[in-house]
């Protein structure tokens, strides 16, 4: 959420929460024209995969019966080529499951991501109607965590709860770099990020920066520190995202389009970009 | 010859052929004859010779008459018992009047002058209120406020329910020219726009201009609203304040010589903290308890004034004013603060007759500041903008035909933008970053009142303006013309146009008043804004039924150059290169407005209507474009905009203050589609990511609400007992939106999950369907203050 929001919004939520202002309304939304949506991470280590669906009127029915779900929200029928270092990458329709991610995508293959943070990867992709989508990107260099420090408000036996701080170094001051930290408690998969924001090294002074948390997380307990380094790309598209959620219930906000780096014919909204995060998993001790 | 020569030498010539020895001139300061106060805009006229002026905002006034022979002068001013005397010239001659103060505002009887004068006069677009009027009408919360008051004058739509924003004839919020006793105020609103900076009793006088702009004003493209203070009481001591359910106000004034200097010292202050805090112990042992934050308010009004002889008065005013937001507990202590803070020294001579000048030194500075400590690490950013002023003018009033009007200013801005500076007590971590920029803003003008014929006046005007920064330098020309065509005693035809440049710019991405919107000077690659406007009306003085009713109808067309936007998806706080996420366009608005008043008898008040639209488009930038450069209506693109506004006295314990008004709604930017968003590993996949398509195609519902005002006066059984009694009291009671109307403040798309079961047997939350919520901000909503005076 955009800082400047956050104390406007505590004090309308106060006074409409004394209020109960709320109440529905029918409105009619100007006429819109469904777009493929494209989400493709490439990860280096892990297979070449991609999820490609359709948007829909906001005000659309959604159908949840069983097993409809997907397939109302899937792009079929298209095909699918990523070119790496002079080499064509076919992904085949069908439904993969990624067990490290906990993610899941209609179009894949077996072939692994190269760690390669020099070459430019190009997709190019072809719906069923004849619609087109490419684009290209590149994987950003790893951005390791120096280190993960945990403290306590005092030495005493009774303070079992920790506070961590992450540290990591900013790979290049003389360039605006773009990261993402996201901080999980007990699981990565299982609950919501405790912690899941964008940062810049825009300010830093000394190339050092830091990531904290309250001190709330006891004593044997897991936690995972994430720091994800993003294209500008990524990073402009991830941001879009949050401010388009944002900004629908938040009379202070201005929403934003989706700022996509997807070309093609098929107007497609998504992005296509490389991931690179260093992620640190650390038992609380005291 | 280059043609500003021209243009000063013209006017030179012209007004040297017109000087005449034949007359003498009459001239003098106008005040309330109970505290000494100024009278701006009061009326001198002689209907002999059907001649007459206003005083001007220091309240003096210059009028020449042929010599040696007898006229009747009349002196009025709305709400105070006309003045008349003999007079009969046969040399320059200085005369200061005290008017009485009628017994109210409503029983006194404004002679057709006040209108006549409204008829003559060159001005047009300009809408006055008095602090009278303000606090006979409803009020939220009973809190009075001069800023909400006067957008229930047409052409004045304001920003949305419960905001001070000002969107005039389509300007942007940042295109007021807010001034207040001559210093620009910045920020004018408290609590996010829900009330504004000016305490309603330290102000005298409250004047907007929407165009047709006089030629000593510059510096924002849509309108001046020019502010004066209370100069003090100089008769006699006395006070007012009151008591509400959000705040409470007091005001001293007194004299420090009588009749030669006064004091006067306002303040008022919020009381939400207190309530909070003692909500916060209750609720300190309850368990998961989230204690709410401390937030209020406070102003600080002051000014003391010294007449220094006959010729000189020396005015000193300040303006301090805080909002204040904070959390504390045992980890963290977070502060939030912002306000402006004003002062003048003001220097009137009075060197002849005919010659009068005002000199004034102001400093503004506003500011905001967010800090917050945790353990082991701080963090702070404000930014702010500081001016000082130096201007100063002359009226000269060169014959009976020609008052010129002429002066100069420079102030000297400084900037500071998103200065941050963040990170660990150790030093091992340190963020900074922040922009200082500075400039200076020159100004200078001369215009001319000049009197073409009986039926003719016009007012033709150059300001040269300029502003330097770094290197780059802008200027421009600024003329001003405007024209009033009297076709008959009771109607005139009024013309005007006004070339306005801007040369600081508000860094606003919401179309809600944030303390956190920060000004930004002209750059090499912002470059001023301008905006030519060109208005034609008329006005007419006429009864129906045996009422005297004045009615004003103006249409209005508006060009707007490099204005000023955002990409979407602009990041503007603590951000070190801001002027990226610029778009620079332009755009346009029209319309018309029409108003019917009614200022004498019981009932008084006024019917507007405004008729509007408005464009911006053509919008490119560094890092992009809007819409690909099309053109689209912003939020406040009000098509039909309505008020009615009604005082009636009652009696002589009641008084009551209605008004009613309507709107069409604002335009609101809502999403047409959406899409389903998996995200990364480690992060939650959204079902549903609002897609928002071209800006503001979606129209609120109408707005329209009913508010309604009753003021009890008490005690008036003592005061018939003792006329002489000085302590006066009343209870308002205030009814805002009586009807318990629920206007859209914003709607948003709400998506409704339940819990399905997966193909392995797991129960997830899926979206099921979206309903639309309209988000009102005011339920009907009663209020109560205790006023007193003595």
């Amino acid at each position: 959420m955009k800082f400047q929001y956050i104390f406007p919004i505590l004090f309308l939520i106060s006074i409409l929460a004394a209020c109960n202002l709320t109440n529905d309304v029918e409105i009619d939304l100007p006429d819109y024209d469904r777009q493929p949506v494209l989400e493709c991470y490439l990860e280096p280590g892990q297979p070449y995969q991609l999820l490609l669906t359709r948007s829909f009127g906001f005000f659309a029915p959604f159908d949840t019966s069983d097993g409809q779900f997907l397939e109302n929200v899937l792009e079929q029928g298209a095909t699918v080529v990523i070119k790496h270092d002079g080499k064509s990458i076919p992904l085949n329709e069908g439904l993969f499951f990624n067990p490290f991610s906990f993610k899941v995508f209609n179009y894949g293959t077996t072939e692994i991501v190269p760690e390669d943070f020099d070459n430019e990867f190009e997709l190019e992709i072809t719906l069923a109607d004849g619609g087109t989508i490419t684009s290209k990107t590149t994987i950003p260099v790893r951005v390791p965590i120096d280190s993960v420090v945990l403290e306590f408000e005092s030495d005493a036996a009774t303070d079992t709860l920790a506070r961590a701080l992450t540290y990591f170094t900013d790979p290049d001051p003389s360039v605006e770099n773009r990261f993402r930290r996201q901080f999980h408690w007990n699981s990565l998969v299982d609950s919501s990020a405790q912690q899941d924001f964008l940062s810049t090294d825009q300010f830093a002074d000394n190339g050092r920066i830091v990531f904290g948390t309250g001190f709330d997380y006891p004593v044997g307990d897991t936690i995972w520190n994430t720091v994800f380094n993003m294209n500008r790309d990524y990073a402009d598209f991830y941001e879009s995202v949050i401010i388009s959620i944002q900004s629908n219930g938040n009379p202070f906000g201005q929403p934003a389009s989706i700022d996509s780096n997807l070309d093609g014919t098929a107007d497609a909204l998504g992005i296509f970009t490389g991931l690179s995060y260093s992620r640190e998993m650390t038992i609380i001790e005291k | 010859m280059r043609p500003t020569h021209l243009f000063i030498l013209l006017w030179s010539l012209f007004a040297t052929a017109s000087f005449a020895q034949d007359k003498f001139t009459l001239s003098g300061v106008l005040t309330d004859g109970e505290s000494g106060e100024t009278l701006i805009g009061a009326t001198v006229y002689v209907p002999q010779i059907g001649e007459g002026t206003t005083t001007n905002e220091y309240g003096f006034y210059s009028i020449s008459l042929p010599a040696n022979q007898p006229f009747q002068v009349e002196f009025s001013y709305i709400g105070f018992q006309n003045t008349t005397r003999e007079i009969n010239l046969s040399a320059d001659q200085k005369m200061d009047i005290g008017l009485g103060e009628g017994l109210e505002l409503q029983e006194v009887v404004v002679k057709a002058n006040s209108y006549q004068e409204q008829l003559r006069s060159t001005e047009m677009s300009v809408e006055q209120i008095s602090t009278k009027e303000v606090k006979t009408l409803p009020s939220v919360l009973g809190e009075t406020d001069i800023l909400k008051v006067i957008q229930l004058k047409p052409g004045i739509p304001s920003g949305g329910e419960g905001t001070t924003g000002l969107y005039v004839r389509g300007g942007g919020q940042d295109q007021n020219l807010i001034v207040l006793d001559e210093a620009v105020v910045y920020n004018p609103n408290h609590l996010f726009g829900f009330f504004s900076t000016f305490n309603t009793d330290a102000v005298k006088d409250l004047k907007l201009y929407k165009g047709g702009f006089p030629p000593q004003y510059g510096g924002r493209l849509s309108s001046v609203i020019d502010v004066k203070l209370k100069e003090g009481n100089n008769k006699r001591f006395s006070g007012a304040g009151g008591l509400g359910i959000i705040s409470s106000r007091l005001t001293l004034e007194g004299p420090i010589e009588k009749d030669k200097s006064s004091f006067i010292v306002s303040g008022r202050r919020t009381y939400f903290d207190l309530i909070t805090r003692q909500v916060n112990k209750a609720n300190e042992d309850v368990e998961d308890n989230q204690p709410i934050p401390d937030y209020y308010f406070y102003d600080l009004n002051t000014k003391i004034n010294f007449k220094l002889g006959e010729k000189d008065h020396l005015y000193l005013s300040g303006y301090f004013g805080r909002d204040q937001f904070g959390f504390d507990n045992e980890n963290f202590n977070f502060g939030f603060n912002w306000g402006n803070v004003t002062s003048t020294a003001r220097w009137n001579h009075q060197f002849n007759p005919k010659l009068f000048s005002n000199t004034t030194v102001t400093f503004s500075d506003y500011r905001y500041k967010i800090s917050n400590e945790i353990v082991g690490f701080s963090f702070n950013l404000d930014s702010k903008i500081r001016d000082v002023n130096l201007k100063t003018d002359f009226y000269q009033n060169l014959n009976s035909k020609n008052t010129l009007r002429y002066g100069a200013s420079v102030t000297y801005h400084e900037f500071t933008v998103g200065r941050l500076k963040a990170g660990s007590d150790d030093g091992e971590i340190s963020f900074s970053g922040g922009n200082e920029y500075d400039g200076i803003e020159y100004g200078l003008y001369i215009s001319d009142d000049w009197e073409a014929s009986p039926r003719l006046k016009v007012n033709g005007g150059l300001r040269l303006s300029g502003f330097s920064n770094d290197g780059t330098f802008y200027y421009g020309l600024e003329p001003r013309v405007a024209a009033n065509y009297k076709v008959t005693n009771s109607f005139s035809l009024k013309g005007s146009y006004a070339r306005m440049n801007q040369y600081v710019h508000l860094v606003s991405n919401s179309g809600l008043s944030l303390p956190t919107d920060v000004w930004y000077p002209s750059t090499k690659l912002v470059e001023p804004q301008t905006s030519d406007q060109v208005a034609v009306g008329g006005s007419s003085l006429f009864k129906l039924f045996g009422t005297e009713l004045f009615l004003t109808n103006e249409y209005f067309y508006k060009l707007l150059d490099k204005q000023i936007d955002f990409i979407d998806g602009a990041e503007l706080f603590a951000n070190d290169e801001l002027e990226q996420e610029f778009v620079f366009g332009d755009g346009y608005a029209y319309g018309g407005e029409i108003s019917l008043e009614k200022r004498t008898g019981d009932l008084t008040g006024w019917i507007g209507y405004t008729y509007s639209k408005i464009r911006r488009g053509n919008f490119f930038g560094p890092k992009g474009d809007v819409m690909e450069g099309r053109y689209f209506a912003p939020r406040y693109d009000r098509r039909h905009d309505i008020s009615i506004v009604g005082m009636y006295k009652i009696n002589e314990r009641f008084r009551a203050g209605a008004t009613w008004v309507y709107g069409s709604g604002d335009l609101s930017w809502l999403p047409s589609g959406r899409f389903t968003f998996q995200d990364v590993g480690g992060a939650d996949f959204q079902a549903v990511v609002p897609s928002y398509g071209d800006r503001n195609t979606f129209r609120l519902p109408a707005f329209h609400r009913l508010d309604l005002n009753l003021i009890i006066k008490l005690g008036l059984k003592k005061k018939r007992k003792n006329p002489n009694r000085r302590w006066e009291s009343d209870l308002t009671v205030s009814v805002i939106n009586a009807y318990d109307r629920r206007n859209a403040f914003f709607i948003f798309l709400d998506v409704e999950f339940a819990e399905r079961m997966d193909n392995d047997g797991n129960l997830i939350d899926l979206p099921t369907g979206v309903t639309a919520k309209q988000v009102s901000l005011f339920p009907i909503l009663p209020a109560l203050t205790y006023n007193f005076k003595f």
